[in-house]
């Protein structure tokens, strides 16, 4: 030891009163642990949405007209559904005019995972002649096409490359898996062509105790790319009027109802967040102007030891730094540990889309987070550490007695 | 040398002003030890404060080593008392959660202090004799003990001044001789200027020159 340092002393005199520094420091970690597992999760939902809506690759969706909320749930929550109507529908659907491009899929809610994991899946049957939506995405990882008795299976699926799954008595062959998107329709999906959806319903009448009930011809949805120039909304409009007992769902309708939920929440868990704000500052801030005032003579003894009225500024903006910056790191930790225990719990019961961030997005937010928290400590001791500096130092020593 | 011209301070109290110091003037040579005698209520702390550059005089000048301490703005006049001067009180003034080592070396927190000062502080814990206490926290110091330290403390800048504010109330008899004996050693030793304000006769007529004071009025300066 040689001098002594002003963050040296300011250290020395937060564990003077431990319980209060304790209790300052939790407040701060509060404050921090919520708004980052808050700001994590909206991320989270907000990253899957958009990865999810870029997987889905197709602007409109064309359903049956009384399976619409039944399509909107398979997409937003991965709920598994089986509906069906006449493939003529897509025919009619290439034809209108602003589309680009027009595909076929199945939708097929298999009786049980008959393999050995109680999971709930989904089957999705792509048409590989007139894919657009799955097949850049198939080529790109498996870099041939998709035979017809291979699957693909959403990350969520607890399956690797080569596993063999039977499905309604035939067995497949996992030639892959996806990358996870946080959106379960993507995740707990297994997808599988066209073709072989056919002959496995026709296979089912004789191996499996639930047969598929599944009319070669027909199909679930017709997904739409609209041409440049037009609008999804325009289009699907177009498609309703010209083709009936259809529903066609613009791709921002979708997403729309979640972006209305995600909204909602961020209304909420900003409501929270402030008012715990207010109150850790309020409260730190108190609790500053009660140090202040407590140590009056010290510091006036300070200055007569030649202290500036800067060097007392410091010392208290210190203390406030280090404690929020304590309080702070504390908040990273338990808010992370408190999310990633309460995600599943959470998404399962809102039933939205969640996608961790990535690495460098989390640590911008925890970065982020640990900066709000040395504000908060900041603001909060900035008004006593001004009145602390601007005491006359024979005032504050004889104030102190 | 410490030169006092006509210093005045004065306080409001209930719509009153009260003249704390009235028109004082004195002079202290350096190496010199006064002792201003008064009761409780005289003026002697505040006419310490003003010489010590705590509190600003309404009138009149305190001139310390030829500076005129009171025309140098706040920031300098903090750097003058961290380099020249040193306090010492009759209170406990000791940090609690700072040893006796870390206590002397706390002006050092303020301004730039060469050489090893660490060496220097254990020499000066050692003058005082508590050697074996240098990592003690005070409340485990008795108030003699604490005192002494806090001798040790003023002289960790080498002052040419040393201000002391009944600098044995509340000791022992005992304690009490240990402390002058110890500011005689430090004033022969280091030729220290001290001014002892204090209501104990027997203390003040230790020093070498004694002034009075009374309702704000300085007596017996030459």
């Amino acid at each position: 030891m040689k001098k002594i340092k002003i963050s040296w002393l300011a250290l020395k005199n937060l564990k003077r009163k431990f319980i209060r520094t304790f209790v300052l420091l939790l407040l701060v970690a509060v404050v921090t642990g919520t708004l980052l597992s808050a700001t994590i999760f909206i991320s989270g939902m907000q990253n899957a949405l958009r990865i999810g809506t870029y997987r889905l690759g197709a602007d409109v969706l064309v359903v049956p007209e009384k399976n619409e909320s039944q399509a909107k749930a398979a997409l937003l929550s991965g709920e598994p559904t089986s509906f069906y109507m006449d493939g003529k529908v897509y025919d009619k659907v290439k034809d209108v005019e602003g589309v680009k491009r027009a595909s076929t899929q199945l939708f097929i809610k298999p009786t049980s995972f008959t393999c050995c994991y109680n999971v709930e899946t989904f089957l999705v049957a792509f048409d590989p002649s007139t894919d657009f939506t799955v097949t850049p995405w198939l080529q790109k990882k498996l870099k041939k096409p998709l035979a017809d008795d291979e699957v693909i299976a959403g990350s969520a699926m607890p399956l690797m490359t080569d596993d063999i799954i039977p499905f309604f008595g035939t067995p497949f062959n996992v030639a892959g898996t996806l990358e996870p998107t946080g959106m379960k329709f993507f995740d707990q999906s297994i997808f599988m062509t066209m073709q072989a959806a056919f002959e496995m319903a026709e296979k089912s009448k004789g191996r499996s105790v639930q047969p598929l009930e599944l009319e070669k011809g027909k199909i679930s949805a017709v997904l739409v790319q609209v041409e440049d120039g037009f609008t999804p909304e325009r289009v699907a409009i177009r498609i309703e009027h010209q083709i009936e007992g259809i529903k066609a769902i613009a791709s921002d309708e979708v997403t729309s109802t979640v972006r209305k939920q995600l909204a909602g929440l961020l209304k909420g868990i900003l409501l929270i967040s402030a008012i715990l704000w207010v109150l850790a500052l309020l409260m730190t801030g108190f609790s500053f102007y009660m140090i202040v005032n407590e140590r009056q003579r010290e510091l006036g003894l300070l200055r007569a030891m030649g202290a500036t009225k800067a060097h007392v500024f410091r010392l208290i903006i210190t203390e406030a730094v280090i404690l929020s910056l304590a309080g702070g790191i504390a908040g990273i930790v338990a808010g992370g540990g408190l999310l990633s225990v309460s995600k599943t719990v959470i998404t399962q019961n809102l039933k939205l889309p969640y996608l961790l961030p990535s690495l460098p997005v989390l640590s911008e937010l925890a970065a982020g987070a640990l900066i709000f928290a040395v504000i908060t400590g900041l603001l909060a001791s900035l008004l006593p550490a001004v009145f602390a500096s601007r005491m006359e130092p024979y005032d504050a020593i004889r104030k102190g007695e | 040398m410490i030169e006092v011209s006509d210093i005045v301070k004065s306080y409001s109290i209930g719509g009153q002003a009260l003249k704390a110091v009235d028109h004082a003037s004195f002079t202290v040579q350096q190496g010199e030890i006064i002792s201003v005698i008064g009761h409780s209520g005289s003026g002697k702390t505040t006419l310490l404060s003003l010489v010590g550059g705590l509190t600003k005089p309404d009138s009149g000048k305190v001139i310390v080593d030829g500076t005129d301490i009171w025309s140098l703005d706040d920031n300098s006049r903090s750097h003058f008392r961290n380099r020249n001067m040193s306090f010492i009180y009759q209170f406990s003034s000791l940090i609690p959660t700072l040893t006796s080592l870390e206590n002397i070396l706390l002006p050092t927190a303020f301004g730039d202090f060469p050489g090893d000062v660490r060496a220097y502080a254990e020499e000066l814990i050692e003058r005082v004799g508590l050697k074996e206490k240098t990592n003690a926290y005070p409340s485990h110091l008795s108030g003699g003990q604490q005192r002494r330290i806090a001798i040790a403390r003023a002289f960790i800048n080498r002052p040419s001044v040393v201000l002391a504010d009944e600098p044995t109330g509340d000791l022992d008899e005992e304690a009490e001789q240990d402390i002058i004996r110890l500011f005689s050693e430090m004033n022969s030793a280091l030729k220290t200027t001290f001014i002892i304000v204090t209501h104990n006769k027997e203390i003040a007529g230790q020093a070498a020159r004694q002034l009075s004071m009374s309702n704000g009025i300085l007596t017996g300066a030459a």
